[in-house]
């Protein structure tokens, strides 16, 4: 049994981030028309006009979490799906909007940004009160996380054809470098160049590197991930400690943050 | 006939006369397959302006492959003309292994009324330039994949598989003469030693052979005494080249067995990034995971077989989610015993083939090297067995 016997039910949900796992899927031009008959898509803010449902089987979830509103609606999701997906690295590690979250009290930050009462009165009841950015498993139980900035073709589909067809997917974490290996490229360590490519989640078939670019981190952190070493490893090429951890936390998000605090 | 046993017995005289100095590596020239079948088996001249011609001529023979130069850095790339081709080279990033078993292969495409085997095309694959270190290389996946158990869709890119051997001198990071693969005696097709106005041309199999009698215009059996001695000339000079040398080798398998609950593990445990990249490089390392890949319409799909690394956390993870192998030293200790131990008790010989690539990619500096001779330190200063 291969497949299910009814078609799944699938809604894709967004909160906060630039949208781009959504359209990452609008992309998939080639599967696309596969996309919308192997499933019944439900709910798809960027691809169809607002429903309702009652539940899904799968829900593919993006972005972090950043207001109460928000909350309360990833919790509903919650309830109404069989199995939740983290789609993309905002939802997986928090984002880049993750940043910034240990500088300075988050109240502060609301006053520094927004006036004296750090408060936004006129957009607050339509998306809520503002909390610090967190990756949704820190609120609710995630089945599978599929990072990505945005998530890669070639990453998101055999994931998700398993789950529509009723298998479960394998997790296998793996840095950029096995694939950027798979590419036969050198490495920009050894010419004293940063590249965060051996503490980032791969999937993305190691684009930047082979096009001359170093890796930035935009899929958060791999799970094997040896941030110590790295770090001396950054320094020894010329950064201060202090660089290399911002570095790392660019898109690092809460797994990072706890590896350098040392917690992990 | 006679003339090909006279210049074989000629080198001989030389090599047991004049040169016992390479006693530890005798000279290894093909000169056996003049014993074995001495019909067959033949070493020619190529004068070099020639070359050019030979590859075209190989270039009908298949696909051609060859080192080419690139963002610094080499890799066996398509050759579209003879001007691409740099051989004045010492490593690629990944060896030939990428011919034998690439990255990521399709083994099985199903769908729902039944499945099917894939197989690579039957055109044949030509690689040139391809060093000892990785000729030997090939000889150890041949051993593990052609067992008695053998791969088909191994054994089917094998056979399609022309390999065209190419001198080479060594850098600081080459450890092939501490290997014992610096020269190579079988495994390949043709085998090119290049020397100042002309290659010598080495033949390693019927395939190689009925080549080498197509290109007879640009290929003599004449071979002069004068050029038998730049070549012997040529060897020695290769041999001073080699800076670095894993001391007293053979022993390493045992150095592992002492020191296996070493310390010294765990300091490279610390610094390893766990990212998988000396596995990848090495020329040996051959380990799979099998993935299916479900297309988008759930009707179809295929099986892929995707190159894994055991240094990677979920390698020795197994069903019900137990891994015996989670932290970075285990897995490191796994790789390190594994090619320098175990495979040495298998086969008697380690597999490692001294191509430097884990010495040269190694973001941390974790390598043959860099571990063999902690270890050796280690043993050192514990037992007084060193001398």
């Amino acid at each position: 049994m291969w497949q299910r016997e009814k078609k799944p039910v699938v809604g894709v949900f967004g909160f906060s981030g630039c949208a781009g796992d959504q359209l990452a899927i609008l992309h998939m031009e080639d599967e696309l028309v596969d996309f919308f008959t192997s499933a019944d898509i439900k709910f798809f803010h960027m691809a169809q006009s607002h429903q309702e449902v009652e539940h899904v089987d799968i829900a593919l979830v993006e972005g972090s979490i950043n207001t109460d509103k928000q909350l309360a609606e990833l919790k509903e999701i919650r309830e109404k799906a069989d199995i939740v997906v983290a789609l993309g690295t905002c939802a997986t590690h928090g984002g880049i909007q993750y940043l910034g979250d240990n500088e300075k009290e988050f109240k502060e930050r609301m006053l520094l940004v927004y006036g004296k009462d750090g408060k936004i009165p006129e957009f607050s009841e339509l998306v809520g009160n503002p909390i610090p950015a967190k990756p949704i498993h820190k609120f609710i139980e995630v089945d599978f996380s599929i990072p990505g900035c945005p998530v890669a073709k070639e990453n998101f589909i055999p994931i998700y054809t398993k789950l529509i067809s009723g298998l479960k997917p394998s997790k296998y974490p793996y840095p950029v470098c096995v694939e950027c290996k798979f590419q036969g490229n050198d490495c920009f360590l050894l010419h004293g160049e940063y590249c965060l490519g051996p503490v980032t989640a791969g999937g993305c078939d190691a684009c930047c590197p082979t096009f001359g670019v170093p890796c930035v981190g935009c899929f958060g952190a791999y799970e094997g991930a040896n941030f110590e070493s790295m770090i001396e490893k950054l320094i020894e090429i010329g950064l201060t400690e202090e660089d290399a951890k911002r570095k790392l936390m660019m898109f690092g998000g809460e797994a990072t943050e706890l590896a350098l605090k040392g917690e992990k | 006939m006679s003339k090909i046993l006279e210049f074989n017995s000629k080198l001989l005289d030389y090599m047991s006369l004049k040169f016992s100095i390479f006693s530890r590596y005798p000279y290894r020239l093909p000169y056996k397959y003049y014993v074995k079948n001495s019909l067959d088996m033949k070493t020619y001249k190529m004068s070099k302006d020639r070359f050019p011609e030979f590859i075209e001529l190989i270039k009908t023979k298949g696909q051609l492959y060859g080192p080419v130069k690139g963002n610094g850095k080499y890799s066996f790339e398509e050759i579209e003309k003879f001007e691409d081709l740099d051989f004045d080279y010492q490593r690629t990033v990944i060896g030939p292994k990428k011919f034998l078993t690439p990255p990521r292969y399709p083994t099985l495409r199903y769908d729902k009324s039944g499945q099917a085997d894939v197989f690579v095309s039957d055109e044949p694959q030509i690689v040139i330039g391809v060093h000892p270190c990785d000729i030997h290389g090939i000889k150890i996946l041949d051993r593990l994949f052609l067992g008695n158990i053998k791969d088909p869709y191994y054994e089917k890119r094998r056979n399609n598989l022309i390999i065209i051997g190419h001198s080479c001198l060594p850098d600081d990071n080459c450890i092939c003469k501490s290997t014992g693969t610096d020269m190579v005696e079988d495994g390949f097709d043709l085998f090119f030693t290049e020397l100042a106005g002309h290659y010598l041309v080495w033949v390693g199999s019927d395939k190689g052979l009925s080549i080498a009698i197509e290109a007879e215009d640009f290929l003599t059996e004449e071979i002069s005494e004068e050029e038998i001695q730049e070549y012997v000339r040529w060897q020695q000079k290769r041999s001073e080249m080699f800076k670095s040398e894993i001391p007293s080798f053979k022993y390493l398998a045992d150095i592992i067995h002492l020191n296996y609950d070493s310390k010294v593990w765990d300091q490279f445990g610390e610094k390893c990034l766990s990212c998988g990249t000396c596995s990848l490089v090495c020329p040996t390392c051959n380990c799979f995971n099998v993935e299916d890949r479900i297309s988008m319409n759930t009707e179809d799909g295929f099986r892929e077989r995707i190159l894994d690394s055991c240094t990677l956390p979920c390698y020795s993870m197994v069903a019900g989610g137990h891994d015996f192998r989670p932290d970075r030293t285990s897995r490191l200790k796994l790789y390190y015993t594994h090619k320098l131990k175990e495979y040495i008790g298998r086969w008697g010989q380690p597999s490692c083939v001294g191509c430097g690539r884990c010495v040269t990619y190694c973001p941390v500096n974790i390598n043959v090297i860099t571990v063999s001779e902690a270890l050796y330190e280690e043993v050192c200063e514990n037992q007084e067995v060193c001398e």
